[in-house]
């Protein structure tokens, strides 16, 4: 589903952000990417979008070889994935239906069929209510449930999700996650990047940790802290 | 595209202009000013040289005399190439006979010192009348070199001063028109840039989402088409009532008997095809381009 094959990313300012990585995410995983900040696992969900390219190595991202591919293609990569923003990126001047809507818009949907799913994705993270308000009139959560209610409509194989939780207090962020989980459950592979703790210890999914640019761990069920460091400190 | 796309595209560019009304509002009240300022320096340009063309009709006459010695036959092949230039479009011939009647009316009294006279003496002439003011003076050049031409003469002595007043005005205004062209359209495309600015958000969210470039412009591209065509409008009402109001006022005789206007009717279609054109032309390409900038995520 999503492989980096040798991957190196050095920015123009010479920031070296990722460095020979290697990875292979299968399809129906759930992934956490954690590590500080500027350990690269923004870099790497850039590179799955194609928001950067990259300085050597390969990406491929449901069949898109993200490093070669041309401008013009990009739109068709990005509408294979559903993705999710710490800052939620809803367009201010639609409503959460628009918002929802616009998504399958793009990829020239029926107007019949977007009636129809619309409202069942709404229904599914629990907005329905909320169908004709404004971005701005909803509170931090409903927001990132529109997010993913968007990023969902179009019913992706991947769905990339980047600090989603980053912006919501700990209840709401509950929410989310456990949003994400039944979403994986029905078959939607989930790559999310976070440095929350609570979270990834909780979910015991596969964790893969990044330090300058490296990654350092990839275990399944895995903890935030990597239990055998623990283990060495405490003796 | 599909047809239902489209469908998408100019509600959503409706949607947008009246969702964004601050902007819009801005942006409309920029096109209507820019319009409002070329529009009225064109009516002044149309209505001088209106003016000035409607003195020169007047005076468009020029007498080319023959030499007195030619035969008629000699006479009659001068008309012929008098009528071939382009620029006549009437020619009536002078026999001697009026020719001899006309000196007697010019001596009045007097004229009974030509009596007894024989008409032979004098020349016979053409009175012709020619198209454009602007090629009085040419076309003069040209008769004076004709085999058995003697003279050419002006009915009225400024014709030449004003046929080059007129190419002047002309000239002139066309370069002002121009300018002030070229400063509307910078004035509305950066109107637009700034609109376009204050939504780069928006479309760079479309773009992480998988939207194409052309399906992220084209409803701006309809919002500025929509914005410029209300400029126009607008500017066309203000005109077409502040026109009309004061050609009535002058015309009632508070400038001077003298003045006339140009019937609003008559340029209607040059004001109307303007404004409409600069308007939706610059504010659709123009959001067009200013979009371009933003599209590269």
């Amino acid at each position: 589903m999503v492989k980096f094959e040798n991957v190196t990313k050095l920015y123009e300012n010479g920031t070296l952000a990722l460095s020979g990585v290697n990875l292979k995410i299968n399809k129906g995983d759930f992934a956490f990417f954690i590590g500080p900040s500027g350990s690269g696992k923004s870099t790497l969900i850039k590179l799955i979008l194609r928001e950067e390219e990259t300085t050597e190595g390969d990406v491929i991202v449901n069949g898109f070889n993200v490093s070669t591919m041309r401008r013009k293609d990009i739109p068709h990569l990005r509408r294979s994935i559903g993705v999710v923003f710490q800052d939620f990126r809803l367009l201010p001047g639609k409503t959460v239906y628009e918002n929802v809507a616009f998504a399958m818009q793009i990829v020239e949907a029926m107007p019949k069929e977007i009636r129809r799913r619309v409202p069942m994705i709404l229904g599914l993270v629990g907005l329905s209510k909320k169908a004709s308000a404004y971005p701005n009139q909803l509170s931090g959560g409903e927001q990132q449930r529109v997010a993913l209610a968007r990023a969902l409509v179009n019913n992706p194989a991947l769905l990339v999700a980047d600090e989603p939780t980053g912006n919501l207090d700990p209840e709401t962020s509950w929410g989310i996650i456990k949003l994400l989980n039944d979403i994986n459950q029905m078959g939607t592979t989930i790559i999310v990047a976070t440095h929350e703790k609570s979270i990834v210890d909780a979910m015991k999914k596969r964790v893969i940790a990044l330090s300058k640019g490296e990654i350092i761990r990839d275990q399944e069920k895995g903890l935030y802290e990597n239990e055998d460091k623990n283990h060495e400190i405490h003796n | 595209m599909k047809i239902r796309t489209t469908k998408y595209i100019i509600k959503d560019g409706i949607i947008n202009a009246y969702r964004n009304k601050l902007m819009s509002l801005a942006s409309i009240i920029i096109v209507t000013a820019s319009l409002l300022v070329f529009g009225i320096f064109l009516l002044i340009s149309v209505n001088i040289k209106y003016k000035i063309d409607d003195v020169m009709q007047k005076q468009l006459q020029i007498e080319v005399y023959c030499d007195s010695k030619l035969d008629e036959t000699q006479v009659d092949s001068l008309e012929v190439q008098i009528q071939k230039n382009q620029y006549v479009s009437d020619v009536r011939k002078v026999t001697k006979e009026e020719a001899l009647e006309r000196c007697k009316k010019l001596l009045e009294e007097n004229g009974k010192i030509l009596e007894g006279y024989d008409q032979s003496f004098l020349p016979e002439s053409f009175i012709i009348k020619i198209k454009d003011p602007e090629h009085i003076k040419s076309v003069v050049e040209d008769f004076k070199k004709l085999q058995g031409v003697d003279d050419v003469g002006f009915l009225e002595d400024n014709v030449v001063e004003l046929s080059s007043i007129s190419y002047w005005t002309r000239i002139i205004s066309i370069l002002i028109l121009i300018i002030l062209l070229s400063v509307s359209i910078f004035i509305i495309s950066n109107t637009i840039k700034l609109t376009v600015f204050a939504r780069r958000r928006e479309i760079n969210i479309m773009k992480y989402i998988g939207a194409t470039d052309l399906f992220i412009r084209l409803p701006f591209i309809v919002e500025g088409i929509i914005i410029g065509f209300i400029g126009a409008v607008i500017s066309f009402v203000i005109t077409y009532y502040f026109y009309t109001t004061i050609e009535g006022q002058v015309s009632k005789g508070i400038v001077g008997e003298n003045f006339n206007f140009i019937d609003i009717n008559s340029i209607v279609l040059y004001v109307i095809g303007s404004y409409f054109i600069i308007g939706t032309m610059v504010g659709g390409i123009g959001s067009g381009i200013s979009i371009r900038k933003y599209l590269h995520v």
